[in-house]
């Protein structure tokens, strides 16, 4: 049995503490916005945020999470209006949409970090997170847009 | 397959709605969670809800719900559909929901074939959407009146109310449906002809960029794809990689290893009834880390079959020794007299171009999840192209596994999201495996690919090896012939090539007196709107690397690699002649003869047959059957769209007066996909900067114009747009897939590289809404970038690379050989 804080809640997982963090959210607790892509860590489709980090859940092992705070996408607003969601759908990203979450999570991680991400560094932090629908320039255009909803709220 | 892939006149007359059928059609409407933002069926339970066709269903809370049987795979069809509908009908968005129906006998035969392919969800159904709102506009506006005591003629709907012009007052569709039962119904296909539908310059809701349906449940998580179904009971499936990717042969498993993995419950090996799973043992497990595991743990002995030792090398000396036999090769165009014009021509131009073979690698791996329910039917959890095929191929597979007749067979299929298609979602392969397992283990089972295990079992596009060679007569292109190889996937698609009604499905015959079979979806594009006297395209089918490689549909077919192989001999065909490539480009794309395009009936003027209007649709029921209202071609104005394309992209970027730096250059390109009788008019300029030192090479900006038509909503188109040129960017830049003793080997995306953020160029896109028949947006794109990227390579550098992907070290080799 391991002790897991997720999205603010307490919960339990009865699977080997080898098991990958990703198969523990989705098909045991069912928290199945964060997305199997690869199982290698080279997609970025399964992140989350381990005390505002975002990383990959399928490369964590669920023994080693220990206190650490886990967000997943369900978690990252309670109304799910975080500025980065906001501007997802104002510029309108998604297609196939498989990607979105993790995409989001790494966004929200990225400005949470840093603001005001000039196009190079939204580069540099989004380019490990694959959409085959190619959503890419929408993505970018999305990070500046809640950047700038962020600072315009002052909020999150 | 059988006759019932075929349209058939029975099932049309279901087309149209009674009160029974929308009982029976919605009492079996699956709600996909993710598309269902009202619940429509309890709405449908409580009050006498209209459905005055399959398409749609108005409840009296004011709602109405679209029926989407299009795959939502990441072009928001079902935001397009509703438009569509919601335009004539006059409802108002806000009111707006989708749903999914179920794929079912029953519901297969009142909402026909459920296939999503060949972008052609828009230009096959605008039409009959069209007319089936405005038909359930009449019949409120007519049971407004009554309610209202006002004049028919007096009446209008306008964003869900009737308005009576004399009095002024109104009355919601909600309420209509609150004080009557609505009975009306149409005689089709009459009715459905003599609508009179809106002018076009009145449109509100087509043509607006409204929000994706979809897109606010894909930015929370709560987007249900069928990777997130879970069912009581259910078991967790992995494949173990086969040792060939196809026709290996399981002779014995040793599962002692993963019997110690915890929760690990059998091993499976698929029988291959259908071809499909050769080779193919799965492992099952309470968990699905376990299962993959197990999986791995398995000591499997096989019989490695016919492809055992086969590799792209000896794929690629097959098509050679094909090619040359030129007596075998069928001709898919034939125009002029080739031969004769090339030898009389000023100079001829002979070169050999080839392409690499890629796969979808869409971001969902393929999964379902397969029960046999206490009735025993059979319910499969899917996200595909087709239920319609899936369920019919359950139905066959399970006949023979279980040693039963189909008529005894229940089997449905329920739809989600799709998490990436681009055509690799229409094998049913998983859909068996899951179901043998459920069937084996007496419990639902939910089958995962890994990442892995998927790129193993992939349905690659093909390779493919190229001969040209052009005619140069007085500076224009007199004769071009194009012979090409490949594997055809028609033949793996249908089994037994011709339909009992003898229709042809997919294959078509040479447009010689040979009347050899063509696959048309190996050959498309090859049959360009350029205007050349003398052509002559002839096709070989490599049938063994067909089945080695289980060659399929990627996103535009054979146009992916056609229109890099036609655009970039374009080029150079200029260059021999001595002319600019834009200019030798728009001299022949001048809408002659052929390439006039059709009116809707007839043929163009100067073809021997009406080839263009017999090629079959996927989609049904046109134009097979002649009753129905043709609507107008997407190929009237033929070439001259494509030319004014071309003129826009290559003003817009520039061509021929932007000053660029040193190894800087733009090529151009133009692309008809996705067949010739369903042409988007695309025209693109890509500009690159090459490292003549390295080879490597940046795509600085893509200039794109597209003339679709009506654009439904041109915000998606753009975004249609972007996506599919940078699809086109991983074609040309770095995807590409290898094959060894039988095996794909690509694993991961670590060696499968699509694109990523950093490769994105600057766009500037340009919609031609030039107000005819709308078409496909979701694939056309993705064809011109290779091309022009490779012609910007060659205007850059001089280096001119004739092979799919571009890698640095065939520019720097290009550019060795410049200089030798």
């Amino acid at each position: 049995m391991t002790n897991l804080t997720i999205n603010g809640r307490s919960l339990a997982s009865d699977s080997p503490p080898d098991t990958p963090l990703l198969w523990v959210l989705r098909e045991e607790l069912r928290l199945t916005g964060t997305r199997f892509g690869c199982g290698l860590g080279v997609c970025g489709a399964c992140t989350v945020h381990i005390d505002g980090q975002a990383v990959r859940s399928c490369q964590v092992k669920v023994g080693q999470v220990g206190a650490g705070a886990i967000t997943t996408i369900e978690g990252l607003h309670p109304s799910n209006a975080h500025p980065v969601q906001q501007a997802w759908i104002e510029i309108q990203v998604p297609q196939c949409g498989y990607c979105q979450s993790g995409q989001i999570m790494q966004a929200a991680a990225l400005l949470a970090h840093n603001p005001s991400p000039s196009t190079t560094e939204i580069q540099d932090a989004m380019n490990g997170n694959l959409c085959r629908c190619a959503t890419y320039p929408r993505i970018a255009g999305a990070v500046k847009r809640a950047a700038q909803m962020m600072k315009e709220k002052k909020h999150v | 397959m059988s006759d019932e892939l075929l349209p058939n006149a029975g099932r049309r007359s279901f087309l149209v709605r009674s009160t029974t059928l929308a009982g029976a059609g919605f009492l079996s409407i699956a709600l996909p969670p993710a598309l269902g933002i009202g619940d429509a069926q309890a709405a449908m339970a409580a009050t006498p809800a209209y459905t005055p066709s399959i398409w749609f269903t108005i409840t009296p809370d004011g709602v109405t719900t679209m029926h989407i049987v299009k795959a939502e795979m990441g072009q928001h069809i079902g935001t397009a559909f509703a438009q569509i509908i919601a335009e004539e009908l006059e409802v108002p968005w806000d009111k707006v929901r989708l749903d999914m129906p179920l794929e079912s006998a029953a519901n297969f035969g009142i909402y026909g074939l459920a296939y999503t392919v060949n972008s052609g969800s828009v230009t096959t159904e605008f039409d009959r959407l069209s007319r089936a709102g405005a038909l359930g506009r009449m019949a409120l506006v007519e049971a407004g009146a009554k309610l209202l005591g006002a004049k028919l003629d007096k009446c209008y709907a306008s964003a869900g109310r009737v308005i009576d012009r004399a009095s002024k007052r109104s009355i919601g569709y909600g309420e209509i449906l609150q004080k009557v039962k609505l009975e009306k119904s149409f005689a089709y296909p009459a009715d459905f002809r003599s609508v009179k539908l809106k002018d076009r310059k009145d449109y509100k809701v087509i043509g607006k960029s409204v929000p994706a349906l979809d897109i606010p449940a894909k930015t929370n998580g709560s987007a249900k794809y069928a990777m997130d179904v879970f069912l009581p009971n259910m078991a967790y499936g992995a494949l173990a990689i086969p040792r060939t990717r196809h026709a290996s042969k399981v002779l014995s498993v040793d599962d002692s290893a993963a019997k110690g993995i915890p929760g690990y419950l059998k091993s499976v090996v698929i029988p291959d009834h259908m071809n499909k799973c050769m080779g193919w043992v799965v492992a099952l497990a309470e968990t699905y880390p376990a299962a993959l595991a197990a999986s791995k743990a398995l000591k499997i002995e096989t019989d490695a079959g016919p492809y055992g030792s086969l590799s792209l090398d000896d794929i690629k000396a097959d098509f050679v020794a094909l090619m040359n036999k030129p007596e075998e090769g069928a001709n898919w165009v034939l125009e002029g007299d080739v031969e004769k014009s090339m030898s009389g021509a000023d100079k001829t131009l002979a070169v050999e171009y080839s392409s690499d073979m890629i796969c979808h690698a869409f971001m969902e791996p393929i999964n379902c999840t397969v029960m046999q329910a206490a009735d025993g039917s059979w319910h499969v959890h899917v996200g595909t192209q087709s239920t319609s095929f899936a369920r019919m191929t359950l139905t066959a597979y399970l006949s023979m596994v279980l040693g039963k007749k189909q008529e005894e067979l229940s089997v449905f299929v329920h739809q989600y999201l799709v998490g990436g298609g681009f055509g690799g979602k229409q094998d049913y392969d998983d859909v068996l495996a899951a179901a043998y397992c459920a069937h084996v283990l007496g419990r639902p089972v939910k089958f995962i690919q890994s990442r892995e295990s998927q790129f193993a079992v992939s349905h690659p596009r093909t390779p493919t090896l190229h001969r040209l060679k052009a005619g140069i007569k007085d500076g224009k292109l007199a004769a071009m012939s194009h012979d090409m190889v490949s594997g055809w996937m028609g033949p793996r698609f249908a089994v037994g090539k011709k339909f009992n009604n003898g229709t042809d499905w997919l294959q078509l015959d040479s447009w010689d007196d040979k009347k050899q079979d063509i696959d048309q979806w190996s050959v498309g594009g090859s049959d360009h709107w350029y205007h050349v006297p003398n052509h002559r395209v002839r096709a070989w089918n490599s049938d063994r690397t067909t089945w080695a490689i289980q060659a399929s549909a990627l996103r535009t077919v054979s146009n992916s690699y056609n229109m890099f192989v036609v655009e970039s001999f374009m080029d150079e065909a200029a260059h021999a002649a001595g002319r600019d490539p834009l200019e030798f480009r728009l001299s022949m794309l001048n809408g002659k003869g052929g390439n006039r395009g059709i009116p809707n009936t007839g043929h163009p003027p100067g073809t021997k047959s009406d080839y263009y209007l017999d090629q079959i649709w996927i989609s049904l029921p046109w134009p097979t059957d002649k009753s129905w209202p043709e609507y107008e071609s997407g190929t009237v104005g033929g070439a001259l769209r494509l030319a004014n394309c071309l003129r826009v992209a290559a003003r817009k970027s520039g061509w021929g007066s932007k000053k660029l730096p040193k190894n800087t250059g733009m090529g151009l390109a133009v692309s008809s996909a996705e067949e010739r009788q369903s042409p988007t008019w695309v025209a693109g300029v890509a500009e690159v900067t090459v490292d003549t030192t390295t080879g490597a090479y940046k795509i600085n900006k893509l200039t794109i114009a597209m003339d679709m038509g009506i654009a439904i909503n041109p915000d998606n188109v753009k975004a249609q747009i972007m996506g599919s040129a940078l699809w086109g960017a991983g074609q040309v830049l770095s995807e590409r897939l290898d094959f060894e003793n039988g095996l794909l080997k690509q694993s991961n995306f670590h060696e499968y590289k699509p694109v990523r953020q950093v490769d994105v160029p600057e766009f500037d896109i340009e919609l031609i809404e030039s107000g005819r028949h709308p078409m496909g947006v979701g694939e056309p794109a993705s064809t011109i970038v290779a091309p022009a990227v490779a012609n910007a390579i060659f205007a850059a550098t001089g280096a001119r690379v004739r092979h799919l992907p571009i890698t640095p070290a065939a520019v720097l080799e290009a550019l060795k050989a410049l200089k030798a």
